[in-house]
Order: C-alpha cells, then sequence, then structure tokens
C-alpha cells in the first residue's frame, strides 16, 4: 500500500468515525446552521478520501468516462438533499437515523472525489471543493431564517398610526428628497421626468403632500415603506412645503 | 466530423428554440401595446418561459460553438457533449410543461415568488424548479469536461498564461506559444460557469426541497445572493462563449490571424476574476446587503467587462481595417456583433452605476440593455459564426440583396426594437408587468413592428443558411 492510500485510509476511517458520533453522543439538539457546518466537515473528509483513494496507476477507463462524470456531479446534488433541514429535527432525536444520514453523506462524498478524479486526473478536487462550497452556503440560508439584526431593520408592513409632520422635519427631508425625488422632480423642485414641485404648499399642505407621497398616483413610484418610512415621509413632505 | 456535427446540432436547436422565444416576446409586446389581449397570469407564464427559453437557446449555440473549437486544439469526448445536451433538452423540456401548468414567478425564480399567493399548481413549481436543475446540471457537464481537457493539454499555469505574461522572453524565445484567444473564453466559461452552476445548484435544491416540505425556511437574502450569482454569470457567459467565433471567424473572413497579446490575456483574467461577483449589481437596492458588497459589485461589473471589451473589439477592428474582407453575412454579423456587444455592455455599465441602478434598474432599461447585448450580441456573433463555417464549407457567398435585406432588418428592426426598451426604461415604465402605465404602451406598439422586422430578417436569413447549407461542399486543392 502506497502513501497515498494509506493517507486516503486514515482520513475516512477518521471521517466514519466522525459521522458515526450521533450514536455515540445520543439525543442531541443541534442548531440548522452548525449541523450544516458538520455535515460540511463530513463530506470534506470523504472527498479528500476519494481523490486520495483514486490512483493514477489505476488503468484508466474511457469507456465509462461520461458515467464517471456525470456520477462526479450527481453525488454532490444528492448529498445536499441528504441534507433537508426540516429533518434535522428529527434525526437529533433519533441517533441510528443520524448515524445513517452521515453515512449517505460520507458514501456521496466519497463518490464525489472519486469519480471526479476517475474522469480525470485533478477534477476530483473540483467536484470535491463544489460539494465543500455547496455544504458551507446551506448554513447561510438554507432551514435558517434571516439574523434577527435584519429582521429588525424591516420596515413594518402596518405603518404606525400616522402623525402629523411639522416644518422642522425639513432638514433631514431635504438629504431624503436628494436622494429619492430628485431624479424625478429636478434638484431644486424645479421639475423634469416628474411635474414641478415649486410652491406645491398652494396645492397640497403637509398632510396631503404626506398622503399623496403614501400614495401616489401612477406613474409616481411608492416608496412608502419599502424605501420610505413614516418618518421619512413626514420630513421629505416638510421639505416639499419649502420648495 | 463529429464535433461538427455536435456543433451544428447545438446551434441549430439553440437558433429554433431562439425563433420560437421570439414569437412568444412578441406577443408579449403585442399585449402590452394593447393589440392583443390576454390574462396576467399567461402574460407572467409566457414571461417566464420567454427567458429561460432565450438564455437556454443563445447558451446552446454558443456552447456548440465552443465546444466545437476546443476539440480542435484537444480530444473532447463527443458522448459527454450528447449526455449535456439531453440535460438541457430534458430542463427545456420541463419549463415548458410547468408553463402549461401557469407557472408564472418568472425565469428568476426568485423566493419567495415560486410558493407566495402562487395561482398555478404546485407541480408546475417542483417541474420548473427540476427543470432548471437538468439545465444546470448539463451546463455543469460541459464545463468540467472543457475544464479537464484545458487542464490537461495545457495544464494550470500555460491555461492561464501565467508564464506568457510573466516570462515572456524565456517563453517565446523556447518557441513556445500561448494559447490562441478562444481557449481563454473556453476557459472563463469553463471556470466561472462551473462556480456560478454550484451557485444555481445550491438554490434549486433548497426550493426544491422548500416545495416538497413548506416548513422549511430560506433566508430571502441567501436566496437572492445565489440567484443572481447563477443567473447574472450564466447570462454574460453566454457572450463569451459566443465571442469564441470572432477570435475563429474573424480571421477566416479576413485571411489575417488573431493573435493571443498581453492585452487580451490580461483582459480575460479581469473577466475570469470578477464575472462571479458583477451580480451584486442587481442587489443595490435590497438595504440589508452589506454596503461594502454594493461597492465590490459596481468595480466588478467595470472590471469583468470593460478590459475585454476593448481588447476583443479593438482586435477585431484591426483585423478588419485594410484587410480587403468581403462584406459577407458571416463578416457582417460578426462585425455587427461587436457593435452590439458595445452597446448592449454601455447599457449594462450605467445600470451597473449606482447612482443610475437607483433610478434604472426597475425599469425596461435593463431589459433594454440585455436585449441589445444578446439579440445584437451574441446571436449576431452566432450567425456570423455559422455563415462564415457556410461560406467556408460551399466557397459561396450570399447574394447582396439578401445581405442587405437580412441586415436591415435585424439591425434596422432591431433598432426600433432596442430603441423602444432603451426610451421606455429611460421614461420610468416599469418592466416585469402585463400592463405597463403611459409611455409604455404606445412604446410597445413601436417595439412590436420592431420585433416582427427583426424576426423576418431572422428567417430570411435561415432560409439562406439552409441554401447555402445545400450547396455541394468546395472542392479543396
Amino acid at each position: 500500500m502506497n502513501g497515498r492510500a494509506m493517507i486516503a485510509g486514515v482520513i475516512g476511517v477518521l471521517t466514519l468515525l466522525f459521522a458515526l458520533a450521533p450514536l455515540y453522543r445520543g439525543e442531541v439538539e443541534l442548531p440548522t446552521a452548525e449541523h450544516h457546518l458538520l455535515h460540511a466537515a463530513i463530506v470534506t473528509g470523504a472527498a479528500l478520501s476519494g481523490v486520495l483513494a483514486w490512483n493514477p496507476a489505476f488503468a484508466r477507463t474511457s469507456r465509462l468516462a461520461p458515467l464517471w462524470l456525470l456520477i462526479a456531479i450527481c453525488a454532490p446534488i444528492l448529498a445536499m438533499f441528504l441534507m433537508w433541514p426540516s429533518e434535522y429535527a428529527f434525526l437529533d432525536r433519533h441517533p441510528g437515523g443520524h448515524a445513517i444520514e452521515h453515512l449517505g453523506l460520507v458514501g456521496l462524498g466519497f463518490v464525489t472525489g472519486y469519480s471526479g478524479q476517475r474522469y480525470a486526473a485533478g477534477i476530483g478536487w473540483a467536484t470535491g471543493a463544489a460539494l465543500l462550497i455547496m455544504s458551507l452556503l446551506a448554513p447561510l440560508g438554507y432551514g435558517v431564517s434571516p439574523p434577527p439584526a435584519a429582521i429588525a431593520a424591516l420596515p413594518t408592513a402596518a405603518p404606525a398610526a400616522e402623525e402629523p409632520a411639522s416644518p422642522s422635519d425639513a432638514g433631514r427631508g431635504a438629504a431624503l428628497y436628494k436622494q429619492s425625488c430628485a431624479s424625478c422632480h429636478g434638484t431644486s423642485g424645479e421639475g423634469g421626468l416628474g411635474p414641478s414641485l415649486k410652491n406645491e404648499r398652494s396645492r397640497k399642505d403637509i398632510e396631503q403632500t404626506a398622503r399623496w407621497i403614501r400614495n401616489p398616483a401612477p406613474p409616481m413610484p411608492k416608496l412608502f415603506p419599502a424605501t420610505l418610512t413614516e418618518k421619512d415621509v413626514r420630513e421629505v413632505s416638510a421639505f416639499v412645503q419649502k420648495l | 466530423m463529429s464535433a461538427q456535427r455536435i456543433m451544428w446540432l447545438y446551434i441549430l436547436t439553440g437558433l429554433a428554440i431562439l425563433v420560437l422565444m421570439m414569437l412568444l416576446g412578441i406577443t408579449m409586446r403585442m399585449e402590452q401595446a394593447g393589440w392583443l389581449s390576454y390574462d396576467a397570469t399567461a402574460f407572467y407564464s409566457l414571461l417566464t418561459l420567454h427567458g429561460v427559453g432565450m438564455l437556454t437557446a443563445v447558451a446552446l449555440a454558443g456552447l456548440g460553438t465552443l465546444w466545437y473549437l476546443v476539440s480542435r486544439e484537444t480530444a473532447l469526448d463527443a458522448r459527454i457533449a450528447y449526455l449535456a445536451y439531453a440535460f438541457f433538452i430534458a430542463g427545456v423540456l420541463c419549463v415548458i410543461a410547468s408553463v402549461l401548468g401557469h407557472f408564472g414567478a418568472l425565469w428568476t425564480m426568485l423566493y419567495p415568488l415560486p410558493f407566495v399567493g402562487a395561482s398555478w399548481p404546485g407541480w408546475a413549481t417542483g417541474t420548473y424548479l427540476i427543470g432548471n436543475l437538468l439545465v444546470m446540471i448539463g451546463f455543469t457537464l460541459w464545463c468540467v469536461q472543457i475544464l479537464a481537457a484545458l487542464l490537461q493539454r495545457y495544464g494550470i499555469r500555460g491555461m492561464l498564461g501565467v508564464e506568457y505574461i510573466f516570462r515572456g522572453r524565456t517563453f517565446e524565445a523556447a518557441g513556445r506559444r500561448p494559447p490562441p484567444p478562444q481557449m481563454f473564453a473556453a476557459l472563463i466559461v469553463s471556470i466561472d460557469g462551473f462556480l456560478a452552476s454550484i451557485a444555481g445548484m445550491a438554490i434549486v435544491i433548497a426550493l426544491i426541497v422548500r416545495w416538497a416540505d413548506a416548513s422549511v425556511e430560506l433566508d430571502p437574502l441567501w436566496a437572492k445572493n445565489l440567484t443572481y450569482f447563477f443567473g447574472h454569470s450564466f447570462a454574460n457567459l453566454t457572450m463569451y462563449m459566443a465571442v469564441a467565433g470572432v477570435y475563429v471567424g474573424l480571421p477566416l473572413c479576413t485571411k489575417r490571424e488573431y493573435h493571443t497579446s498581453r492585452p487580451l490575456v490580461i483582459a480575460w483574467w479581469g473577466t475570469l476574476t470578477f464575472v462571479i461577483f458583477a451580480y451584486f449589481h442587481h442587489l443595490y437596492m435590497d438595504f440589508v446587503q452589506p454596503q461594502g458588497v454594493q461597492f465590490v459589485g459596481e468595480i466588478a461589473s467595470y472590471l469583468a467587462a470593460i478590459p475585454v471589451v476593448v481588447v476583443t473589439v479593438y482586435g477585431g477592428v484591426l483585423l478588419v481595417h485594410r484587410s480587403g474582407m468581403r462584406w459577407s453575412m458571416g463578416a457582417m454579423f460578426l462585425y455587427a456583433g461587436m457593435i452590439g456587444w458595445v452597446v448592449g455592455g454601455t447599457g449594462a455599465v450605467l445600470d451597473a452605476t449606482i447612482p443610475f441602478n437607483f433610478d434604472l434598474h426597475n425599469t425596461l432599461w435593463v431589459p433594454a440593455h440585455f436585449h441589445t447585448y444578446l439579440l445584437e450580441g451574441v446571436v449576431a456573433f452566432t450567425l456570423g459564426w455559422a455563415f462564415v463555417n457556410l461560406e467556408q464549407r460551399s466557397g459561396a457567398v450570399s447574394p447582396s440583396l439578401i445581405r442587405w435585406v437580412t441586415g436591415t432588418c435585424i439591425f434596422g428592426g432591431g433598432a426600433l426594437f432596442l430603441l423602444s426598451f432603451y426610451l421606455a426604461g429611460s421614461s420610468g415604465v416599469p418592466r416585469r408587468v402585463a400592463i405597463e402605465p403611459p409611455p409604455g404602451p404606445a412604446i410597445a406598439a413601436v417595439a412590436s413592428i420592431g420585433a416582427i422586422v427583426v424576426l423576418i430578417g431572422l428567417l430570411i436569413c435561415l432560409a439562406e443558411g439552409v441554401r447555402l447549407a445545400r450547396l455541394p461542399r468546395k472542392e479543396t486543392a
């Protein structure tokens, strides 16, 4: 046995033991993101073992080349399906099933690396890396809801009770106007694609302006609440009153 | 011969799908113009099919061209080309089936659109997603095959042209030459295509799981990033597939060689590195996306496209300059395709510029730029390459009347069709909507006429292609 095969064997055995860990640890509750990372570690070990298990001295069977390539591409896909996130809660409570799932990942990881190498030297590294990347992408959003900070930053779907706008809001309103309105209404309200807002206060009072921004008629885009918050609307309205 | 057969199989399938998708596109513009009337559900289903179908069509044509060009440099297994083709066709059939079920979440299948408020049956969603997965498998098979072949032929350093750039004198003194330009196109398509497919498969698998099990949560921002990583990169790469035909086709027309130069290699490095980050410009308005990433998106959009366009087009123009080239159909399409690439690319660069993007990205400006890029760039290159081959094979060229008629229809009608998109976009007409606010309908009417003229030109062009193909093969000495 050469050194390469020995390393492949050692990595393979260690990966197998790691994959069987649920049997020893029993029932555990692991968050989904961490679970994906665990799977990434398993498939990495297995794919590495598969790549190293291939020996350049093996006879190359070009007759089966398309099959090896197809297997090398489909195995990572099957592995991703095996990482079905909503089943994690079930598997956490069923160590036997969990170990079998991990063995499946070991098998698919090994096949990914090995069959890639059988197709062409060097390709096992690429297909193994593809499997690793997919496994590492998973914790960022596969079975995982957005982080609390992102949810907190979302605008509320139902706006709070409308507060009357006041002229003191106009300061920040200028910046918001420049950012969201100036492209159509001109930098100083002189008009452009949209109508002029000069002397808008003679047509609408501050409350009417705010109501219009909240619910404009086409073709003016509705920026509230996706882009402008309730506070933003008040501030832009106050600024428009000064034009 | 086998390699040529594969090339024609891919190109002709691509062109057939292209004509069908153009018909769908025309009906949609006519509906927006108020000339046809069908309900919004049908419109969004057709829009979905039009998007997937068009990209698959131009990709098939480009992949066939590139596969053939790589096979001239190194041995390729034809069975893998047929296998990839089978996956593409199976994927397209699934997508067509899903549209029969009124799936209408658009080709981008942006989460949670396929699932939330859907008016179509669940099987249509599943069939659509599986169809996309099959197309991605086909594309990955193609990419890995080409990548392996290039690795075997040149090695990593050789195929990247590293020694040619950093040890130029020694390299050339040893009588060595860098890979020809079309091999750089093949390299970029295979590497970036492989990376994009990884992202694409990750999100499609997640969506399939979400379809089968509604309790699975997905992070919408994560889903959007992966979706556009695949979608934008794939659409972008169709140009780099087709441009390989310019590197080989124009020299055949001008009887001059298109050399690999140092600027060309460095420009392709830029594309290789930055194509995968350019998609960030689709997320400028997603306020939860980290701000630093937005700036990376802007810079990457410039560096992925501008250097390679400038170097390739400059080289192409110099090749033609004072060459005494005969303006055959092939030469005309290849040359005009470079103009389409520049114009469409400029529209893309404007959209990738953050202040413009805020005004333009949700308008018809975006379809304007990618229709220019695809129709007057990728399709023109494909037609050019196909005609150069037919002209070389038969030793004949098309009558000048045919050339003038097709050129006027495809580029004149195309200008009408595309300028309508640009005008509507700059007027703020939103994209992806069945019923457009004014002045959308009036502009859509003009666009419909332009698109019909383009289709007529394309059909004449295809008929002329068939005529050339049926001529006896030129006798070679």
